[in-house]
């Protein structure tokens, strides 16, 4: 049902404008879909988990719940991987995980009206075509809309156990 | 039950988007099922305890009751198979109860194919698991002929509750009945509507014999008058062959007792009702109408809100949400405590005292949420007076099940899963342990074997008992079938030794396979299970007189007692059932075996894992000799855990870290400490294999 309205809310949305959350990783702005997005916290007290790749920081306690951390900028080689007060966490909500990604900064809530986004040129970005959905233009700065739920799931984070079949549910689900 | 159908019926009308209704009603499906297996299992219950007894009149309504509500709310929900049988039973126990058939013992075991045959479409609906339409028809069939064998052959069994004159012929004798109500003014506030209540009352009344006013109590100055207000009262007059009751039904949530009054008089100008039921069966054609109206069934709708509501259902994932939130509170609260340390205690005297005052009021807290999930082990034994029953009647043997101790508590999640193994050591104390009637005889013991189950909390841990004073265990049979399965085993073992062998998988002694137990697959996978959730299980037995398997289980799995240590910045936690004890070696301990090193304690060579090394942590102590060992037995391997520090002992919530991210090697979970970081709950198997991969 949830679920279900969910996509209701978001078809909506996409028809006229849909809402993201700029971040940027080093120098460049990203954007994902504001619906993903569970709440956003300061880095801090991360329990390092081994024999885990490097961009897996290790886990947190979200009031009570263990949650993993990802460096997206240590998994895309953007900027520079330092820790201090100003470090954000987006706990993002997808797949049925919550999920934290550490990113340099948290800049604004845009609305995006559809045609603004263009689709990914072949090599843009660091991240990866699969995991773009488009870029969008604002105040004549690019964004890269990314799709999270995608980057979650995919075998190269290693964070769902058996990504194919996650996503099949997931496919099922909607 | 009953209410619900008025209710959906009335949403139905105001808003008639089939759509929207369809959907709501699957989230009530879960209801009925959940509701239908609990009267199912209280039939059961009942049943059982009747042994070959008759049932009195308070156990048979309630049998009545239980069959009831599922046929109403599978009628209800749209499970129109479901209510065949349970139709035709209950017509059944209505002839019963109204001494139209006598009762004759095989109706016991009939009426519990029948709560079988209904259980398997309850699992069909539910699960989709196959449905033997041919052994309910056969039960139906059954029931049917039990109907016609106890009544002569003139009234068709259709509807019987209707077409049949009960013997409480006063109840069915037309009355006129005059109710006046007086509503409270805040009644539409609560959304009742008065065309529903008319519409139910004419249900009830003989055609045509209803009538109906209304008259104002006050009438306020129009700037007062609240159209939402209820400012009138009514005046009902009807006459009808329903019960008091089941007039009263209708004002059921409606109305307080003051607010109604029921004047009954009777009129004799009709004789014994048989006339006027035809009728009726036209008015309400067999359907989801037909229970509201015509069917005199004591209690199956009061007992929703006649019986003080002594528990809730509620969600589990809530209970869980409530247990991780009290969690909370209690890191929270022992973060503040550290903070309160580091203040000066004759400045903040009232702090403090508050604090400590929290701190107990949190920990009250904590018990009594944790106490939410703790469930009585009846539950499990209430599956197995059944079980006894029917298998003792295909061995032959003659059984007495006894329980002791069923009010014990555990938790939910330990309950479902301790009722396997303990169907098992039944089934195998049933087939193996008790004699047959002649030999116990025999052997100088009373014919009727006595199994016991019984359950207590020792200490910090729930021990179950499966005790029979059957044959005990055959030493000589044992130790010869090991040998024969090849399982390594000698006659100079104790008995103890011996007994431990019948846990090797593929063991079985039964010489011929029955389809009751003895499939060789039995007591290894009890062991398993039970150790799944952190159990053991004891054996004793004495040749002759009986067996006792014991099952002892920790009290719940949510919580875990565990020795937490610190490897450089991390922490972890080594759960306290595998510790056997921890020290600082001396350099003459440590030893080194093919390059691996090892620690010598008690003429005993252990290897040594060194953490650090195994989760590539940069430790504090990287040598044996300046950090501690602990000692550790996990399924009969010993190591050494090598620490830099040994912390606490406490209690830890354990969390799953799977929920959000994969399984993380070497670690059974995690667990929030104190301080409000992680810390990994080591998985001591697993730690020996990755040591071992090293």
């Amino acid at each position: 049902m949830q679920t279900a309205q969910g996509n209701a809310v978001q078809q909506l949305a996409a028809e006229a404008a849909s809402e993201y959350l700029t971040f940027t990783l080093g120098s460049e702005s990203y954007g994902i879909d504001i619906l993903k997005v569970q709440e956003i916290r300061g880095y801090d007290c991360v329990t390092r988990i081994a024999n885990t790749p490097l961009f897996i920081k290790g886990v947190i306690n979200l009031r009570g719940v263990i949650v993993p951390i990802i460096d997206l900028r240590i998994k895309f080689n953007v900027g520079e991987a330092t820790y201090h007060e100003f470090t954000v966490v987006i706990i993002i909500n997808v797949l049925n995980k919550v999920v934290g990604i550490v990113v340099d900064g948290v800049s604004d809530v845009v609305a995006l009206p559809a045609q603004s986004i263009k689709p990914p040129p072949e090599l843009g970005a660091s991240l990866d075509t699969r995991y773009i959905t488009g870029l969008g233009t604002l105040n004549d700065e690019m964004l890269i809309l990314v799709d999270i739920e995608k980057l979650i799931g995919s075998d190269e984070l290693q964070i769902v156990e058996s990504a194919v079949e996650d996503t099949q549910k997931g496919a099922v689900n909607q | 039950m009953n209410r619900a159908a008025a209710n959906s019926k009335g949403t139905g009308m105001t808003t008639p988007t089939g759509e929207k209704s369809s959907v709501d009603l699957n989230r009530f499906n879960e209801v009925f099922f959940e509701e239908c297996a609990e009267n199912l299992a209280e039939m059961e219950q009942i049943l059982i305890s009747l042994g070959d007894r008759e049932p009195d009149h308070e156990e048979m309504n309630a049998i009545f009751r239980a069959a009831h509500s599922i046929k109403g709310g599978a009628g209800i929900f749209g499970f129109q198979d479901m209510t065949v049988v349970t139709h035709v039973m209950e017509s059944l126990l209505d002839r019963l109860r109204n001494r139209e058939t006598p009762f004759v013992p095989a109706m016991i075991d009939l009426f519990l194919e029948a709560g079988d045959a209904i259980a398997m479409q309850l699992a069909w609906h539910r699960e989709g698991k196959a449905v033997d339409q041919e052994a309910i028809d056969r039960v139906r069939a059954k029931l049917q002929q039990a109907i016609e064998a106890g009544a002569p052959a003139l009234e068709p069994p259709v509807e019987p509750e209707q077409g049949s004159p009960a013997p409480h012929e006063e109840e069915l004798l037309p009355r006129r009945c005059r109710l006046a109500f007086t509503p409270d003014p805040e009644i539409f506030a609560r959304g009742i509507r008065m065309e529903s209540i008319i519409s139910e009352l004419t249900e009830l009344a003989e055609p045509g014999e209803f009538a109906c006013s209304a008259r104002l109590m006050e009438l306020p100055d129009l700037p007062e008058l609240d159209p939402e207000r209820c400012i009138t009262c009514w005046e009902f007059t009807l006459l009808t062959r329903a019960s008091r009751e089941q007039v009263l039904d209708v004002f059921m949530f409606v109305a307080d007792e003051e607010q109604l009054t029921i004047e009954e008089e009777p009129v004799d100008r009709r004789g014994p009702a048989e006339e006027p039921a035809p009728e009726e069966t036209l008015l309400a054609p067999a359907g989801r109408r037909a229970y509201d109206s015509s069917e005199a069934a004591p209690g199956a709708f009061g007992r929703r809100g006649g019986e003080a509501e002594s528990s809730i259902r509620v969600n589990v994932t809530k209970v869980d949400q409530l247990v991780n939130e009290v969690g909370e509170l209690l890191i929270t609260q022992a973060m503040l405590s550290q903070i309160v340390a580091g203040l000066d205690p004759v400045l903040h005297q009232a702090l403090q005292r508050g604090l400590t005052q929290l701190e107990r009021n949190t920990r009250d807290l904590q018990a009594s949420v944790m106490s939410i999930r703790l469930v009585p082990i009846s539950i499990v034994f209430n599956r197995f007076p059944r079980l006894v029953r029917e298998m003792a009647a295909k061995l032959g043997k003659q059984v007495e099940l006894k329980t002791v101790g069923e009010s014990t508590e555990l938790d939910r999640g330990l309950i479902e899963r301790i009722a396997d193994p303990l169907g098992h050591l039944v089934r195998n104390a049933l087939d193996h342990g008790l004699e047959s009637p002649e030999r116990r005889v025999s052997c100088g013991k009373s014919p009727v074997g006595t199994l016991q189950l019984s359950a207590s909390q020792v200490g910090g841990r729930i021990v179950v008992d499966v005790t029979d004073d059957g044959a005990g265990l055959n030493r000589g049979k044992i130790l010869a079938k090991a040998v024969e399965c090849g399982i390594p085993c000698s006659e100079s073992m104790s008995d103890e030794e011996v007994w431990q062998l019948i846990f090797a998988p593929g063991f079985s002694t039964a010489s011929e396979v029955t389809d009751l137990s003895g499939r060789g697959v039995g007591m290894d996978v009890v062991l398993k299970n039970v150790q799944a959730i952190g159990g053991r299980v004891q054996i004793a037995s004495e040749a002759g007189r009986g067996a006792r398997f014991t099952i002892s289980l920790p009290l719940t799995l949510a919580i875990l007692e565990g020795l937490s240590v610190a490897v450089g910045a991390e922490k972890f936690i080594i759960p306290l059932n595998v510790v056997l004890e921890s020290l600082q070696p001396t350099a003459e301990q440590l030893k080194s075996v093919n390059g691996r090193e090892v620690v010598q304690v008690r003429g005993e060579y252990l290897p040594i894992l060194k953490l650090h090394r195994i989760f590539n942590l940069e430790a504090e102590v990287t040598e044996p000799q300046l950090g501690i060992l602990v000692l550790v037995d996990a399924d009969g391997e010993r190591g050494a855990i090598m620490v830099d520090a040994l912390l606490d002992e406490q209690q830890v919530v354990v969390k799953s870290i799977e929920t959000n991210y994969r399984r993380v090697e070497g670690s059974a979970g995690a667990t929030i400490l104190g301080d409000g970081r992680v810390a990994l709950i080591l998985d001591i198997p697993e730690l020996f294999t990755m040591h071992k991969r090293l």
